[in-house]
């Protein structure tokens, strides 16, 4: 056994946090040294039909998160797919904040 | 171009049951070697999560395999495998990232047995019956990939195993990972 070593911290994240481009900071690594666990949101370009299914997997897993008290938040709240999560988890009547500071 | 398709836990490890989790939130290590590897990253949604909370117990295959739960993982996998097929179109090498030992995510290895059930008295260390074969959603995933799931390498990390050796199994994805950045060169 080997105790509960979840952070209880979720960042939801764009794309370009798991895949920076080339001289970009790694804020992956930054939230990883926070101890920040990561959502991702769908990369961009994807069609539309595909962007909606994965983004309600996204919202079904942060509902989970929500539900039981973990701290979720926008890394990034004026990235076009995070508001679009935000407007279905808003329809399932569950709001998540912004800003992850460590 | 490699892309990698991990297992939503290795970048967050909230979706653990509670005392499975191997560190807080993002595996650093596995991080570290995808980025040394120049992959790209994509994470896949975590079927239990979804399903069953964070409050949920440790499972075998057995107590998940339901037509309910595999409507879930079937729900939950064609967008991946969509984003899969669209990154094998363009031209790049893909491998997807399991946890072996996950009644899910397992890839080599899963957890089964018939006997699991009842009052959660089961521990979950050296007696986690450990098998041979995928977890439910790798099995919906390579489903639905048909004949694409030839051109993907599929691997686990072993973070649900007892005997999970860091070194060892970083090193087995490496060389994946690896491999497939040098065959995507030729």
């Amino acid at each position: 056994m080997r105790g509960d070593g979840r952070s209880r911290r979720v960042a939801v994240v764009p794309d370009a946090y798991l895949n920076p481009a080339a001289g970009a900071p790694d804020r992956l690594a930054e939230l990883a040294g926070a101890g920040w666990g990561v959502v991702a949101l769908p990369q961009p370009g994807l069609a539309p039909d595909l962007e909606k299914a994965a983004l309600a997997a996204v919202a079904d897993q942060l509902a989970a998160f929500l539900d039981d008290g973990y701290e979720v938040a926008l890394a990034e709240p004026d990235d076009p797919a995070a508001q679009r999560l935000d407007e279905l988890l808003a329809a399932a009547g569950r709001r998540i904040g912004a800003g992850v500071a460590p | 171009m490699v892309v990698c398709y991990l297992a939503h836990c290795l970048l967050n490890a909230n979706a653990k049951v509670d005392e499975g989790a191997r560190c807080a939130g993002i595996s650093v290590p596995v991080l570290r070697m995808l980025r040394e590897r120049g992959a790209t990253i994509r994470q896949m949604p975590c079927p239990e999560l979804a399903f069953g909370g964070t409050r949920r117990f440790w499972a075998v295959r057995e107590q998940y395999d339901t037509p309910a739960y595999r409507a879930h993982c079937r729900r939950l996998a064609e967008p991946v495998a969509a984003q899969v097929r669209a990154d094998l179109a363009a031209g790049a090498r893909v491998v997807i990232i399991g946890i072996d030992g996950s009644p899910s995510m397992g890839v080599e290895l899963t957890a089964a047995d018939d006997t699991w059930g009842g009052r959660p008295d089961k521990p979950h260390d050296e007696d986690y019956p450990v098998t041979p074969g995928a977890g439910l959603f790798i099995e919906t995933l390579r489903g639905l990939l048909g004949e694409s799931v030839k051109a993907v390498h599929a691997v686990g990390i072993g973070q649900d195993l007892f005997d999970y050796d860091e070194e060892r199994e970083l090193a087995k994805l490496g060389r994946v990972v690896a491999g497939e950045a040098e065959r995507g060169a030729r």
